[in-house]
């Protein structure tokens, strides 16, 4: 059983890593400027304002996203918002943060929460806003929504020392799934 | 005339109250109407104002308390929202379905706390201030359990939602609704104390109404008493003037006629003799027939004032024309009386406008009266001057006559200028008269746009004294001769 558990778990990097490169080459092929290419196209990660937390490294960020870290540095439990399997935003995520495909981070997190590595697990909501609003009444949520979407309801935390709006910043949205 | 007797002396001008009670008796009902239609426009202002008042009063109730309860009544209303909803959100397992609850209750404590600043904004009473503040810190307190709660069952953790929402979020929430209810207490005590000040309000206006109702039925009929008992007295009192008019008048025309008759029958009976005795009796019965002429000329002008009917010419006259006239007239009255009649008029006199003959009638009567009442003193005084302080801008002339003879008592002072009023000292003493010498006088007087004035002391003597304004420059004649052409006015 551990076996094939690990087998699946290398093709599926195989096959997210294929999807990076290819992702990567569709960026670096010199494809027209779109909206997700524009700062409002990057993806922002939102936490509630009472969040005493103001930056996050990627790795920090893909221990949180990946259920690793259960509570925030003032003690409050992390909840994690995810939105519904198929949305650009969670693709997106999986993809910049987590390193891995759809199918891998469902795997995970079946995994984690069987073996007990995983301490969260995520809460899915249909639509940015409603991520926005839960994040909202929720001090120790973090999730995530485009760029266009914050509004004062919820804090945008720095990754990597950057926000986005800055040009440097990682998390880009990126084309659908179809290209 | 020293300072000591003018003090003692009362002057008897026409008094204010004597004229209010002149018009009253002329004009009683309409007066009588005045009154009770002043009294009903005072009740009608005071009904509208009260009536105002408590419309007023009403309008604040309603806003106050019944707006008030109502605004209460949804205060009521979104708070327990604001629980269902956040309760709500325990019963689903959807996180979305959580989030649309979450969304439900803050919009509803929203409203609440607006409401509640809204209340406290309203407040004017410390009672309501202190409730509205306590409302608003328990409703906060319980927001921040509801915060919590919610942020559990968002988090999925529903058991420490229901455990932290019973051990806190129950008690705060029932302090909440203790001071709505206490907040729906103090509306219910101030409508009541309102409607209560309404209710007193009404009442005042009713027994005010009633009040001044009861007094306008008790003044008009009191008022219709008055009139009708001064009716009566004054017809009674007139009757017995008028009686008693006739009795002097027959006394004063049976005496000249007693002499008259007995002296024709002295001439028919030949009993005179010789040409000095017939001459004698001649004299006699043309003196005794001019007298009751006199009389029956006075009585006549006296009531030709009185109904109106005078006509006086006016002109400038001499003062000393007026004076020389009057005792012209009365000197045989003086001389057989045996009184010396002093005479002074200040030389350089102005003229004074009036009726020539109107003006010596007026002066004879007062010398008359000097000389009927002046007792063993057989003296009389005719002064003429210029009176300085007088009421006409252009000068005033006094003509005055005084006497030294039994006075005239206080209470008679206010009676003399009444028509037909004989004091009863001068009855008794059997002073015969007619009453109508001195109010014709003032009349006069009061006619040629002067005044009679009288100052007197019982036992002392008397001072009439005629005040007549001195004729403008333009009114005054040129020469001596003009004197009696110029005739200016006619009244």
């Amino acid at each position: 059983m551990q076996r094939c558990l690990g087998r699946l778990v290398i093709i599926g990097m195989a096959v997210s890593g294929l999807l990076g490169v290819c992702n990567h080459s569709a960026r670096a092929g010199g494809a027209p400027p779109n909206e997700q290419d524009s700062p409002e196209g990057n993806l922002a990660i939102v936490v509630n304002t009472s969040n005493p937390v103001d930056t996050l490294s990627l790795p920090e960020l893909r221990k949180v996203f990946l259920g690793e870290r259960s509570h925030w540095p003032n003690g409050r439990r992390i909840t994690l918002v995810m939105m519904e399997p198929g949305q650009p935003e969670r693709r997106a995520l999986i993809r910049e943060v987590c390193q891995m495909n759809e199918s891998d981070f469902s795997r995970h997190f079946l995994h984690g929460v069987f073996t007990g590595e995983v301490f969260v697990s995520p809460k899915t909501l249909a639509s940015p806003v409603g991520v926005r609003k839960f994040v909202f009444n929720v001090p120790g949520a973090i999730g995530y929504v485009r760029a266009s979407e914050v509004d004062s309801s919820v804090k945008v935390i720095r990754v990597d020392g950057r926000l986005p709006a800055d040009k440097e910043y990682g998390l880009r949205i990126g084309p659908p799934a179809a290209h | 005339m020293s300072e000591r007797d003018k003090d003692v002396m009362q002057p008897a001008p026409v008094q204010p109250g004597d004229r209010a009670l002149s018009v009253f008796s002329r004009y009683p009902s309409a007066l009588l109407l005045l009154v009770v239609f002043g009294v009903e426009v005072g009740v009608g202002m005071f009904v509208i104002r009260d009536l105002r008042a408590a419309s007023v009063e009403a309008q604040q109730m309603y806003a106050r308390s019944v707006l008030g309860l109502r605004q209460i009544g949804e205060l009521q209303y979104q708070a327990q929202e604001t629980r269902r909803s956040t309760l709500y959100a325990l019963t689903t397992n959807d996180s979305n379905l959580q989030v649309a609850y979450a969304d439900q209750s803050r919009e509803a404590d929203r409203r609440v706390t607006e409401g509640i600043t809204a209340y406290l904004q309203q407040a004017r009473m410390p009672n309501e201030i202190e409730v509205g503040r306590g409302l608003q810190r328990d409703w906060f307190s319980y927001l921040k359990v509801r915060d919590e709660v919610l942020a559990s069952i968002l988090e999925g953790s529903t058991k420490e939602a229901v455990d932290m929402d019973l051990s806190g979020g129950v008690p705060s929430f029932e302090r909440v609704r203790q001071d709505l209810e206490e907040i729906k207490r103090l509306y219910d005590v101030q409508a009541s104390e309102q409607l209560a000040r309404v209710s007193a309000s009404s009442r005042r206006s009713i027994v005010r109404l009633v009040g001044v109702l009861c007094f306008t039925l008790i003044f008009a009929t009191f008022s219709v008493w008055a009139i009708q008992k001064s009716r009566m007295i004054g017809a009674v009192q007139l009757a017995k003037l008028q009686m008693d008019f006739v009795a002097s008048i027959s006394h004063e025309l049976r005496t000249p006629l007693a002499v008259i008759r007995s002296a024709a029958e002295n001439i028919a009976d030949g009993v005179v003799e010789g040409k000095d005795q017939l001459a004698k009796y001649g004299s006699m019965i043309r003196n005794q027939s001019r007298q009751m002429t006199d009389l029956v000329n006075q009585i006549l002008l006296f009531v030709s004032t009185r109904e109106r009917k005078s006509h006086y010419i006016f002109q400038p006259l001499q003062v000393s024309e007026i004076v020389n006239s009057a005792v012209e007239n009365t000197a045989e009255l003086a001389r057989e009386a045996g009184f010396v009649v002093e005479q002074h008029v200040e030389p350089d006199l102005p003229h004074v406008m009036g009726d020539r003959s109107a003006l010596s009638r007026c002066v004879q009567n007062l010398v008359g009266n000097a000389i009927k009442y002046s007792a063993q003193a057989r003296w009389v005084c005719i002064r003429a001057f210029r009176e300085k302080a007088g009421h006409h801008s252009h000068g005033e002339i006094v003509i005055s006559v005084q006497d030294r003879g039994i006075g005239i008592d206080k209470s008679d002072l206010l009676h003399i200028f009444e028509p037909f009023y004989r004091s009863p000292a001068v009855r008794d003493a059997q002073i015969h008269g007619t009453g109508l010498g001195l109010p014709l006088a003032r009349s006069i007087a009061e006619a040629m746009g002067g005044k009679l004035t009288v100052e007197s002391r019982l036992g002392a003597g008397s001072v009439f004294a005629l005040h007549l304004p001195s004729a403008k420059e333009k009114d005054r004649p040129v020469a001596a001769s003009s004197l009696g052409r110029d005739a200016v006015a006619r009244k």
